[in-house]
């Protein structure tokens, strides 16, 4: 079989069964933001604006090269933001806007 | 083949005076959108993220403790352990069950989640990053001794290893064997026995001389 039919037959998540490395027994503290990320989705998810299939399926959708690059909660929050200009809820434009308006933010109170 | 499990060191600690990161400075762009529009309020976030510090394998611990000590209890908890949780006043999400799985003499559970990294966390918390990554995802349902093996954990051949593979709605939890020599211990001494890898079933509960590693 070549790769691109394997890509087609076996979307990122789907890796149960597939051969794999040995487990390293790697652990991290969850940083501040990451923690918040995941807030976010449990509230997300409780006021039914995105369930956790649809999280996981937004996270699908970034694609293998994305999934392989981005971090757990980087993904999550990409997913989270594609899941919500999806429903109409963001706008890509306003979002632009206001991660300027948060690093500006940030580079005053740095540099104060 | 993607490359894979590089999750936990491509992030680096956050020191308060950095520059937040693309992500970090997307996360907060996100929240505060959602904020203005009062969509999901800052109340609501810090709720959650209080009870995010809430869940922590000494839940699970004290689950299993119970069960040891309390026949009826143990009963209740495989019947359904939502139900058996509730009882002793720990919470769920919406919609979520949990199914809890007897290690005995002869079945050995563990759980996994091939799809991405549901877990039982209403009574363990937030998964490890081993949990999350990929070979222990892709392999656990295709090689379960070999990858017990990476955790030091051997399991006789004529006990049979049953993996169940979580959902978004169904979570397992790994009841595991109460060890021999703790005839004579409370349910408070039992349950700092307990740990979470016991309860995701990929080492079992030591005591006395066993507990090695």
């Amino acid at each position: 079989m070549n790769q691109s039919e394997e890509l087609l037959k076996r979307l990122p998540n789907d890796i149960g069964g597939q051969p794999g490395e040995p487990v390293r027994r790697v652990e991290h503290q969850y940083l501040p933001w990451e923690k918040r990320c995941h807030a976010l989705a449990d509230v997300l998810d409780m006021r039914k604006i995105v369930n956790t299939e649809e999280k996981r399926r937004g996270v699908e959708s970034l694609g293998s090269e994305m999934i392989g690059k981005l971090t757990y909660y980087e993904r999550w929050i990409a997913a989270f933001a594609n899941v919500l200009f999806q429903k109409g809820i963001l706008t890509p434009g306003e979002l632009a806007v206001k991660m300027e308006e948060v690093a500006a933010r940030h580079r005053r109170e740095t540099s104060a | 083949m993607h490359t894979h499990d590089h999750s936990h060191d491509h992030t680096p600690i956050a020191v308060p005076d950095e520059a937040p990161g693309y992500y970090e400075i997307l996360e907060t762009a996100v929240r505060e959108l959602l904020a203005a529009k009062q969509i999901v309020s800052p109340g609501e976030m810090r709720q959650q993220l209080e009870v995010l510090d809430s869940r922590t394998p000494q839940l699970g611990a004290k689950l299993v403790a119970k069960a040891w000590v309390n026949p009826g209890f143990k009963e209740r908890l495989l019947a359904d352990g939502r139900v058996a949780c509730e009882e002793m006043g720990i919470t769920f999400y919406e919609n979520t069950q949990l199914t809890v799985l007897e290690n005995t003499e002869k079945v050995h559970n563990l759980i996994v989640c091939t799809l991405c990294s549901c877990y039982p966390r209403e009574v363990l918390g937030l998964p490890p990053d081993w949990y999350k990554l990929a070979p222990y995802r892709s392999r656990a349902v295709r090689e379960p001794r070999a990858v017990l093996a990476e955790f030091g954990t051997t399991i006789s051949e004529d006990v049979e290893i049953r993996v169940s593979d979580s959902t978004a709605m169904i979570r397992y939890l790994v009841l595991p064997q109460r060890p021999a020599g703790t005839e004579f211990m409370t349910e408070e001494e039992l349950a700092a026995l307990v740990t979470r890898d016991a309860m995701i079933g990929v080492v079992p509960v030591r005591f006395g001389k066993e507990r090695v590693q």
